[in-house]
């Protein structure tokens, strides 16, 4: 993919430049575009607070769900029971926020509150839209939250979006399926080659050795990205800001992905369209690279099956790695009232009173089950004994200190690590040629690129 | 000499009031959208109210994308092969279900089924069914000793898979359309060839297609508008344009830039560009058949 | 499992059924060979609608199977359960949403048919300068695919204060050349005298429009109908982009919120996607006949 072809990316906030003229091409059509291209608000400053999410209000009564989404109820009267401007949540899938936000963007009607994954973290950055919301937060406060979980969501001092949960990736793995071939707990794998290998042998008739993600996606990428770091390689390097993609690390670990497609040991679609409970369930799978989300899917839908969770295996030699998702709340600087808008957020999930700690422990734990992004919500949280239960212990003491927060790449360096990989992976593409190819494409991207630092 | 005037006036306005609703309308919600597209394609955007004019540099990064051409190819196999496939598959049907045989209605009925359901639905059961060795096909195939292939999951069949699930989900819509058109020759011309002893085939080649031209004009025409502007949902929810590409239409391309990528400029060039396409294209088919038989002076 | 033994037999069967001892003795020759070839087109027929339902078979199947056996390869369901259509029902709206979607699709049937049929008729039956211009321009938008335009479209419709509201989905779906097109093609077809005698009686052109026109056009207008409900029950993109209050939420928008982040209720979606095609199977059962006679006397001819 070629470099973006203007000159320089506008710092954000300024205003549009002369050639406006030339959209009186057709005076209706400017009449028209003018608030697709004006930076201007939703002008309204009455009415409630939007705030975008996909938890609440619940769409549908599986107690899981109405528990996280009576969480979100709970902050939002808290904030509305104090007489403040009132914060109204709107429900939507993720399909449909995705589908839903570019438009309301460009159409200077975004909500004033949303939920951000760093995948889409530096276009909203880049684009102004973003509100700091240091401002009103305590220093306490900030230093906090762990530095992975804020890194991706911070440019220099300014914090632009407070996180949730911090989500790690691990290995999961079936017991019962594992001890029917004759694999014991102590032989799990150990490095790379191991798991391929057990992954190849156990793959047969409905069951597949290891479940790798296949689709092509931000999502596939985040799942992608610790096995390069476990060889010490990376897409960029986070000091230079120079792509760091076409090396010895990255291209290991693409030929991993390819290997693991060609030997049989990862099928090319995932079973049961990904759902790892039934899969499970039905002995579909033995080993499976998903987030800790899914500790809670396994013990609330299967109660009865067992299963196991351990780091992902490093090539021989080196350290296991992990990364961290999780999604962040942010605040439109354009919205009807971003002041309220900031407090708010920052009242939920980014003050030291104890209240707020407590209901983010309550996020963490028993509704969403993954881990903190505060310090103080990991020390509620164990003061409680959240981490008793086996996995969760796994995650927290083994899984989440080797971690680092999901990159927050834009598009274009997503896009092209995105092509490198599924052409490794699905059609038997060279990992050096690929790697080189992808290097090239973000180098030239990064040459005109201005805006917030890729990490 | 007055009266006419008097009474061509009087048509002229009616004329224009019957045409008010539908003209403001398609104005409205279709023309002025891609004028606007249109003149989005000269600017950066970055959807958030942040933009520049840029001239043509949105074609000429377009020229350079690599992966503009790729989804251009892929876009251009999946016409090619989509279009003529649709047309015989339905047109076969349709001469099918036209004989009279036991249960005809039933089976006539069977065949348009999938159209009645949505393609987001059908898109998931066939993801399902399609499923690597646990899903049904695979399951039956194994049966039959061929194992190990992956529909979705293979470049080499995933665009394949994605034109079989059209043709599945279409076919029994243009079977009707070609089945009102068959049913429209009179059968007087088959007596009489029949008569004359001339074949099935001869029959088929000398009275069915030449008497069915307006209907194959109309199949070929709105299925190559379809093919080209429809697909999206279903390449969304089948195979999000994987694996490796190999099913990123032009359509799912501009989807990506403009809602994934925020790249609103460039997804409006490349929108432009694939309308254009289509404007060509289909005045090249008019001009083929002599207007498809559209003039009123017919 | 059993379907499959039928589909792929039955090819091999075919053949040998006519000609089986019986219908060897039959005395009519032509006769005889007549019903072999229309129970050769039966088998092939069955052949073919077997294997097209199949799919939707195991939907439906799949509808009453359990949370643990959704995801089998099994077609027939070892336990039977009507619980995930009580969950539809009873957990979530999807009543509210059935009813969502049939008042959209309905009113965008008939205000369309209104539109176009007037617009068609214009077209067709009146002289009026610019007239074959004017056709291939509205012929033209048919081109315009949304993807391109979507956000154009969504920033005329904000403007005009119709975002979360029912027009806001009826409104901009009402627009689309295709039934210009294909009414128009049947008005060309009428002949000349129709309106004739009306006007030399003085009938106004509305007056023959609606008491001479569209009666005539009867038959095409219900096979536009259902195409044009059909369209409009399984559109998905634009009311996704339009609308967010769960007031408004169709029918096709409630399948999908049930594949939540990280969980994907298979049963359920099955479920929901079963009762969602059953409206739009029941018309096509009752409309299949005159849609097919109402494009016959088409343009199209």
């Amino acid at each position: 993919m070629p470099p973006r072809p203007h000159p320089s990316r506008r710092p954000r906030g300024t205003s549009p430049s002369p050639t406006r003229r030339t959209l009186l091409a057709g005076a209706a059509a400017a009449a028209a575009s003018v608030p697709l291209l004006s930076s201007c608000g939703s002008g309204a400053k009455d009415g409630p607070l939007t705030f975008w999410n996909f938890y609440h209000p619940a769409p549908q009564q599986d107690p899981n769900l109405v528990a996280q989404s009576d969480w979100f109820q709970k902050a939002i009267d808290r904030w509305n029971g104090a007489g403040e401007h009132e914060v109204s949540s709107v429900y939507m899938t993720s399909d449909q926020m995705n589908q839903r936000m570019p438009v309301a963007f460009a159409s200077g009607d975004g909500p004033d509150i949303f939920l951000i994954s760093p995948g889409d973290y530096l276009r909203y950055a880049n684009g102004g839209v973003l509100l700091d919301l240091s401002p009103y937060m305590e220093q306490d406060a900030i230093d906090d939250f762990y530095p992975d979980a804020l890194t991706t969501r911070r440019d220099g001092d300014k914090i632009f979006g407070l996180p949730m949960e911090q989500e790690p990736l691990a290995l999961f793995y079936d017991p019962d399926l594992l001890e029917k071939k004759g694999i014991a707990e102590g032989d799990l794998p150990k490095d790379w080659d191991d798991l391929l290998e057990m992954a190849a042998s156990l793959s047969s008739g409905t069951t597949t050795g290891l479940v790798l993600d296949v689709d092509p996606g931000y999502y596939q990428n985040f799942t992608f990205y610790p096995w390069v770091w476990q060889t010490g390689g990376d897409v960029i390097d986070p000091k230079t800001q120079k792509p760091v993609f076409d090396a010895d690390g990255p291209r290991a670990a693409l030929d991993l992905w390819g290997r693991a497609v060609a030997s049989g040991a990862t099928p090319r679609t995932r079973p049961a369209n990904g759902d790892i409970v039934s899969a499970f369930s039905s002995g579909y799978a033995a080993f499976w690279e998903t987030g800790v989300w899914d500790v809670m899917s396994l013990t609330d839908n299967a109660p009865d099956k067992k299963f196991g969770v351990m780091p992902l295996p490093a090539p021989k030699g080196k350290e296991s790695s992990t990364i961290l998702g999780g999604w962040a709340w942010c605040v439109n600087a354009r919205g009807k009232d971003p002041e309220a808008a900031a407090r708010f957020v920052v009242q939920s999930l980014g003050s030291m009173d104890r209240e707020c700690i407590d209901h983010c422990a309550v996020w963490n734990g028993p509704a969403k089950g993954n881990m903190p992004a505060r310090k103080s919500v990991d020390q509620k949280m164990q003061a409680e004994g959240s981490y008793d239960e086996e996995h969760q212990k796994i995650f927290h003491e083994e899984i989440l200190p080797t971690g680092r927060g999901e990159p927050r790449f834009p598009p274009v360096v997503y896009k092209a690590v995105s092509d490198a990989l599924q052409s490794v992976e699905l059609a038997g593409g060279d990992p050096a040629a690929e790697a080189s190819r992808a290097q090239q494409t973000i180098e030239s991207y990064l040459e005109t690129y201005e805006g917030g630092s890729l990490v | 000499m007055s009266a006419i005037t008097s009474r061509e006036r009087r048509e002229r306005r009616a004329a224009l009031f019957f045409l008010a609703p539908d003209a403001i309308g398609l104005t409205v919600f279709v023309a002025i959208p891609m004028l606007l597209s249109v003149v989005l394609g000269f600017f950066w955007i970055d959807g958030f109210g942040n933009f520049d004019f840029i001239g043509l540099d949105n074609y000429v990064r377009m020229v350079k994308d690599p992966q503009f051409w790729s989804s251009a190819k892929v876009t251009l196999i999946y016409l090619v092969v989509l279009v003529p496939l649709i047309f015989v598959v339905g047109l076969g049907l349709a001469l099918l279900v036209q004989q009279k045989f036991p249960a005809v209605g039933v089976i006539r009925s069977a065949l348009f089924l999938p159209y009645v359901i949505s393609i987001v639905v059908v898109s998931m059961v066939w993801q399902f069914m399609l499923t690597d060795r646990t899903g049904v096909i695979a399951t039956l195939l194994s049966k039959i000793g061929i194992d190990g292939l992956s529909f979705l999951g293979d470049p080499k069949l995933a665009l394949g898979t994605v034109i079989a699930v059209t043709i599945w989900l279409q076919m029994g819509y243009y079977m009707i359309i070609f089945l009102a058109g068959l049913q429209d020759i009179p059968t007087e011309y088959y007596e009489a060839a029949r008569i004359d002893g001339a074949s099935a085939r001869q029959r088929f080649r000398r009275i069915t297609m030449p008497l069915l031209a307006p209907t194959n004009f109309f199949v070929l025409l709105t299925s190559m508008v379809a093919v080209v502007t429809g697909g999206l949902d279903m390449i969304f929810v089948l195979t999000s344009g994987g694996p490796a590409n190999s099913t990123s239409l032009l359509i799912f391309y501009i989807y990506q830039q403009a809602f994934l990528f925020g790249d609103l400029g460039y997804a409006a060039a490349v929108g432009s560009v694939l309308v254009l396409f289509l404007l060509i294209f289909s005045a090249a088919m008019f001009l083929a058949t002599r207007g498809g038989r559209f003039s009123n002076d017919d | 499992m059993t379907t499959d033994a039928t589909t792929t037999s039955a090819p091999g069967r075919a053949p040998a059924d006519p000609s089986s001892p019986r219908s060897r003795t039959s005395p009519v020759r032509p006769r005889k060979r007549r019903s072999r070839t229309a129970w050769l087109l039966f088998a092939v027929g069955l052949v073919l609608a077997l294997a097209t339902v199949f799919p939707l078979l195991w939907m439906v199947l799949g509808s009453f199977k359990t949370p643990e056996e959704v995801n089998s390869p099994q077609l027939i369901p070892k336990t039977f359960t009507l619980e995930n259509y009580v969950y539809v029902f009873s957990q979530v709206p999807f009543a509210r949403y059935l009813f969502n979607s049939f008042f959209v699709s309905a009113a965008v049937t008939v205000l369309a048919l209104w539109f176009h049929s007037m617009a068609a008729y214009a077209l067709a039956r009146l002289r009026f300068p610019g007239r074959e211009k004017i056709f291939l321009a509205i012929f033209a938008t048919m081109l315009v695919s949304a993807p391109v335009t979507i956000i154009p479209t969504f920033i005329i419709v904000r403007t005009l204060g119709m975002v979360d509201s029912y027009a806001g989905l009826i409104v901009p779906a009402i627009f689309n050349a295709f039934g210009i097109f294909l009414l128009r093609q049947f008005y060309v077809s009428l002949p000349d005298e129709l309106e004739e005698a009306a006007l030399v009686d003085g009938a106004s052109y509305w007056k023959i429009y609606w008491s001479i026109v569209l009666p005539l056009s009867r038959p095409i207008l219900s096979a536009l109908a259902v195409f044009f409900f059909l369209a409009n029950w399984n559109s998905f993109v634009w009311p996704m982009t339009v609308t967010s209050d769960p007031n408004l939420r169709v029918v096709q928008l409630g399948i999908q919120s049930f594949q939540q982040q990280y969980a994907a209720d298979w049963n359920y979606i099955l479920a929901a996607a079963t009762v969602a095609a059953l409206p739009t199977l029941g018309i096509f059962f009752v409309f299949q006949k005159q849609i097919v006679a109402s494009i016959k006397t088409s343009g199209l001819k």
